[in-house]
């Protein structure tokens, strides 16, 4: 133990005398603390952009308060009026933005049909979300392997290849010794590194203190051994340092860049969501058809799924507002099928690749950083589904000023629904997720070790 | 135990060559052995299989009575080596190099005794504080005479430790060997260097293609004599 | 000698098996990119080429309505894949695929591919592009990195010297050695791609597409020149080779992973984004400030009527001999048109601030420079984007004014009733997008096809002068 120690020391001493190393960590650390910055400033944007959108609804209302100085219908209130179904992100979203950025956060509705406002996209900047996010997950799923890469991809053959390693085996110690002290003190810098940015992130962002804590922690933990454990497996072939440092990065480039693009090819032949362009086709081609077909046939499809409304006053004349929101909303039912394979096929994609992730420990480690920070596809998908019944709710709102015509009052602005959705964690995913990475984690040192005791040692 | 270090029918076989043919020998505590032979004839073989470095094909090395082979890191509380180049960590200085070496092997020094260690193995002082990149061969050479002698060893194994020094250097280092001989120290050195062989060794071992051809007492013969003599096996 | 060298070299890299079963691998990469990429393109083009086929089969068949109604019924544009984009993704991912055309109202592309993506896509994809881009130079790293190193250790530069060779013309011998290697895996697969984009008939052999495949072909090339250059450079300036390696790995993460995501994400952080709901709001409050197509009651709109009122010496709009609804909703198409032009302008200024950092960042990093010139050739970049929503937007207009030009001519003022015969709907142009010309799309990266040809001069005058000082002993 006591030789462990000293040897821990001088890997100290070698460290800190050597410049390359030093910039390397410096670097690491400085991308860490841009990745919190960048992230926590995505996110600080986010919400004020959601604070903003209350001010557009109140801006709209008064527009609608001047231009309807007293009672008017609500036919027009509700086709001028737009208030927003808003995505409030959870305290944890900046550590992971996962899709936020790719998906928008927030939804104008109207009172029209659902299907032709859902699926609206915020303005994004292609080129930047195709770049991708340097947030802190970023920085620890893919620079921290280059880390630990850059760290350990010489962690023996350096020894040997500047001829310290008979002096030092000529020494009372075994090789093991050596390689775990090696190991345990790049582990002890790197996590230490890793945890201290966590945490920084955490009390940056003000994260509510839960048991994701813990669980971001383990995951970093886990998936910084996971690479050690790696480089330890590499060391163990004993080959000089050029073969080591190439086989680590083609390891790295293997998991974060090959089989997540492959994965990805495969996913989207396995799981096609092709029903988005005939969604939106469809609905449009229903909700316009609305003008066109007999009002009583189209009174009396809406009146089947809202019986309530049967025994108010018949339409007569070119038009009523309650006649038109009728076919909107029956432009709805007819794709609701439709959309609901669509959201379904997404949520399948989702699954299928969370099944798939055990190839790669980077995409899962991405995945559970998401899932953590509710940041990911199902998010998406729980927003949206709320953002559904949202526009249900506004109709049931306006649904009695319309059949029983009930004049629209300045007053009833304010009893109008609201939205707001917060993203939550995915924990169940994050459980999963960590048991796939630990078993991964528990194989690489296997193999390592085997490598290392099949392997005879070559001092020279 | 009256043989520091002993060979017992030792072999070693490479994949497709025999370095080192049924070696038997012993040497005893003050007795500085040295190893003649061209290069390839097996001496650091000899060296690497004592150090444990190279498991032996059949045959077995004991230092002090101890097969070297299980006892890998036991028997080299035993030895010290220094090899034909020492390599250092180029980041750390002189002394630091010499502090891990000798903590390692359990002796903790103060600064001021690694010091003496330095400057007795003729390492300038400036340069003891110098990161040891900056050294050259013969100041490495120097810190890694300082890690064996501070390491009060029992066996010293040297695999050919004056190429590439100067003659005064080189004569220091004889000087330094006799002492530690005359303290009781057993030495093992694998050499070119016949004449210092004669000047220093007790006895004179001549190695061909991995055979031990002959054993000679210093005693028995003059430096002239030795080189011939060397040369005849050579050209058999 | 040159020559002598050159041959040395390609001939020991064909035999090193390490070198050779690794670009293999890449080769093998190539072309299941290829494959992948073609496969992927013909799906999503069938997609929206059926879907494109349908909404104009809609349109031109659509029931007898009333033109304005029709203006609301509107038409989709859906983006089609420009020819060489299965060879480089680029933006396209990222891109809406559909765009509804409607009166009044300017709508966001919709459905992206990413959208419809777990964060899997976040990783990149597996293009041509993408090995040609990142892959690539790590194996022409690989192949080079020991170039001098290795003579260092071997000791064989001083013999080498020694007969007479110079630094530089050794250094030109192992990269034009080196190249033939480089352009001996890349060959077959752009060899397959252009058999698969002609040979098959899968599209026209048209001039500009075959401009673009060159020029495609060029940038990827000079791209490799500079990096094997620069590989030999950095061997000539270490004493060893892992050193040359790690340098030079090093290198590679800050060009192909650092930069590009940092530049990117500096560029959206320096430049805000309006949200689609600001920009909104914003044209709406312009608009209402003129004319408001359903807003008669707008001061503009008064002005309107009474001077189309004098002009024809009317008492009421009844008696007008045009029809004054058609007139004044043309008038606020025109009105709220240019107001959303300007603010989309405004927009896509935004962007370009923000890719600008991208793009001038590109002078220091070749990687970002045939990123950006290689998704500029295969019509999947920024500016392919932007000419595709501009394009649109001008048919959405033109397509709202025609509509209403029939309602200002054929029908009486105040009526709602009548409907024109589908036939008339029958008589409207499709939508139909063609690519711009590759002179175009070249202008677009004018400081990316700057940055590459300046890597490619200095790396060879600097790179050469820092030859010149290498250490021999």
């Amino acid at each position: 133990m006591k030789k462990f120690r000293i040897l821990i020391k001088y890997e100290w001493l070698n460290f800190r005398a050597d410049r390359g190393l030093l910039i390397l960590s410096l670097l690491t650390l400085m991308a860490g603390l841009y990745g919190i910055y960048y992230g926590n400033t995505e996110i600080v944007r986010q919400r004020e952009n959601i604070a903003d959108l209350a001010q557009l609804t109140e801006h709209n209302i008064d527009e609608l308060k001047q231009k309807y100085p007293g009672e008017v219908e609500a036919g027009d209130i509700g086709y001028y009026h737009s208030t927003f179904a808003v995505n409030h992100p959870d305290s944890w979203a900046g550590l992971s933005l996962g899709q936020r950025d790719v998906n928008p956060y927030y939804i104008r509705l109207r009172l029209l049909n659902l299907q032709s406002q859902l699926y609206d996209t915020e303005n994004i900047n292609p080129l930047k979300v195709l770049s991708g996010n340097f947030d802190l997950a970023f920085v620890l799923v893919y620079l921290f392997p280059l880390f630990i890469i850059g760290l350990s991809f010489n962690l023996l053959s350096v020894e040997k290849e500047q001829g310290t390693l008979p002096l030092l085996l000529s020494q009372p110690i075994g090789l093991p010794l050596i390689v775990a002290a090696k190991l345990v003190f790049r582990i002890m810098l790197v996590l230490g590194l890793a945890l201290l940015l966590s945490l920084i992130a955490m009390l940056w962002a003000g994260v509510v203190p839960d048991v994701r804590i813990a669980l971001w922690l383990g995951v970093v933990v886990l998936y910084c051994l996971f690479w050690f454990g790696l480089a330890f497996g590499v060391a163990a072939m004993q080959q000089n340092s050029a073969f080591n440092a190439v086989t680590l990065l083609g390891l790295w480039l293997l998991l974060t860049v090959v089989i997540p693009a492959l994965l990805n090819v495969y996913v989207a032949v396995k799981q096609p969501v092709p029903q988005a362009l005939a969604l939106t086709i469809e609905q449009r081609e229903e909700v316009h058809a609305g003008w066109d077909k007999p009002k009583q046939e189209t009174m009396e499809r809406f009146y089947a799924r809202y019986p309530q409304w049967r025994d108010t006053t018949e339409i007569e004349g070119r038009f009523a507002w309650r006649w038109y929101y009728a076919f909107h909303h029956l432009g709805d039912v007819a794709v609701e099928d439709l959309a609901r394979q669509y959201q379904g096929g997404l949520l399948a994609r989702h699954e299928l690749v969370d099944r798939l992730n055990v190839m790669s420990v980077p995409v899962n480690v991405q995945g559970i950083f998401n899932a953590l920070a509710g940041t990911d596809l199902p998010a998406h998908l729980a927003f949206m589904q709320s953002a559904s019944h949202y526009h249900d709710s506004l109709r049931e709102f306006y649904y009695p000023y319309l059949f029983k015509q009930v004049a629209f009052t300045h007053a009833d602005y304010e009893k109008e629904p609201r939205h707001s959705f917060s993203s939550g964690p995915d924990l169940d995913t994050a459980f999963s997720g960590i048991v796939k990475v630990l078993l991964s984690v528990i194989f690489v040192y296997v193999l390592g070790v085997l490598f290392l005791s099949l392997k005879e040692t070559v001092v020279k | 135990m009256q043989y520091i270090l002993e060979a017992k029918r030792l072999c070693k076989q490479y994949q497709d060559k025999l370095a080192l043919k049924d070696l038997n020998l012993q040497i005893r505590p003050g007795e500085i052995f040295c190893l003649l032979g061209q290069n390839g004839a097996g001496k650091s073989t000899t060296i690497n299989l004592f150090l444990g470095f190279l498991k032996p094909t059949s045959g077995a090395a004991y230092i002090k009575g101890l097969e070297v082979a299980s006892n890998l890191t036991k028997v080299k509380e035993y030895l010290a080596y220094i090899p034909e180049n020492v390599m250092l960590y180029p980041n750390l200085t002189g002394l630091e190099n010499l502090s891990l070496f000798s903590s390692l092997a359990g002796f903790e020094y103060s600064k001021d005794e690694l010091m003496r260690y330095l400057l007795q193995a003729g390492l300038p002082a400036e340069a003891a504080s110098r990161r040891v990149g900056g050294y050259s061969k013969g100041m490495r050479q120097k810190v890694g005479v300082a890690i064996a002698v501070a390491k009060h060893a029992q066996v010293l194994l040297l695999d050919e430790p004056t190429s590439g020094l100067d003659p005064k250097a080189s004569n220091e280092f004889s000087e330094l060997l006799l002492g530690l001989s005359a303290s009781g120290t057993a030495i093992f050195m694998a050499t070119h260097d016949i004449f210092r062989s004669k000047e220093v060794g007790t006895r004179v071992g001549i190695m061909r293609e991995g055979e031990l051809v002959d054993v000679l007492s210093a005693a028995e013969l003059n430096a002239n004599e030795l080189e011939k003599l060397y040369l005849n096996y050579m050209h058999v | 000698m040159i020559r002598t060298i050159a041959k040395k070299e390609f001939i020991s890299t064909l035999r090193d098996r390490r070198f050779v079963s690794l670009s293999l691998i890449v080769l093998l990469l190539l072309l299941s990119a290829t494959i992948v990429g073609l496969h992927s393109y013909q799906n999503l083009q069938e997609e929206r080429e059926v879907a494109q086929h349908t909404v104009n089969e809609q349109f031109a068949n659509s029931a007898d309505r009333h033109p304005h109604r029709m203006a609301h019924y509107g038409s989709y544009a859906f983006r089609p894949k420009s020819s060489l984009s299965f060879l480089d993704f680029g933006l396209d991912s990222y891109t809406g695929a559909s765009v509804y055309m409607e009166a009044h109202r300017q709508n966001s592309a919709n459905f992206s591919q990413a959208q419809q993506s777990t964060s899997l896509i976040r990783f990149g994809e597996m293009t041509v592009a993408f090995v040609l881009q990142m892959l690539l130079p790590l194996l022409i790293i690989f192949l080079c990195f020991g170039a001098f190193t290795q003579e260092k250790e071997n000791g064989t530069l001083k013999l080498l010297l020694s007969q007479g060779v110079s630094l530089r013309q050794l250094a030109w011998a192992k990269v034009s050695g080196y190249s033939k290697v480089v352009a001996l895996v890349v060959a077959p697969a752009l060899a397959l791609a252009s058999l698969l984009i002609f040979g098959r008939g899968a599209f026209a052999l048209d001039g500009d597409l075959l401009l673009r495949l060159l020029l495609f072909i060029l940038f990827y090339g000079l791209y490799f020149f500079v990096f094997v250059v620069l590989s030999v450079v950095v061997s000539a300036l270490h004493q060893r080779s892992s050193t040359a390696l790690v340098s030079l790995l090093g290198i590679w993460i800050l060009f192909c992973i650092l930069i590009p995501k940092a530049s990117a994400n500096l560029g959206a952080n320096l430049y805000t984004t309006p949200t689609r709901a600001q920009l909104d709001a914003d044209v709406h409050a312009e608009v209402v400030k003129g004319i408001d197509g359903h807003n008669s009651q707008d001061e503009r709109a008064e002005a309107l009527k009474q001077e189309l009122l004098k002009k024809y010496g009317a008492s009421s709009l009844d008696q007008l001999p045009v029809n004054f609804d058609g007139i004044w909703m043309a008038v606020g198409e025109e009105q709220s048109s240019k107001v959303y032009q300007k603010h989309f302008n405004r927009l896509m200024g935004i962007f370009q601030k923000q890719n600008r950092i991208s793009e001038w960042a590109a002078l220091l990093n070749p990687y970002l420079a045939v990123r950006h010139l290689s998704m500029g050739m295969a019509g999947s970049d920024f500016g392919h984007y932007v000419d595709f929503q501009q394009k649109a937007e001008t048919y959405r207009y033109h397509l709202a004014q025609e509509l209403n030009h029939i309602q200002a001519t054929q029908l009486r003022y105040g009526d709602k009733e009548t409907r024109l015969s589908s036939a008339t709907w029958g008589a409207f142009e499709p939508f139909e997008y063609d690519t711009p010309h590759a002179s175009w799309a070249l202008a677009n990266h004018m400081i990316s096809f700057l940055g590459l040809l300046l890597w490619g001069i200095g790396i060879c005058i600097g790179g050469m002068r820092l030859i010149d000082n290498t250490k021999i002993v």
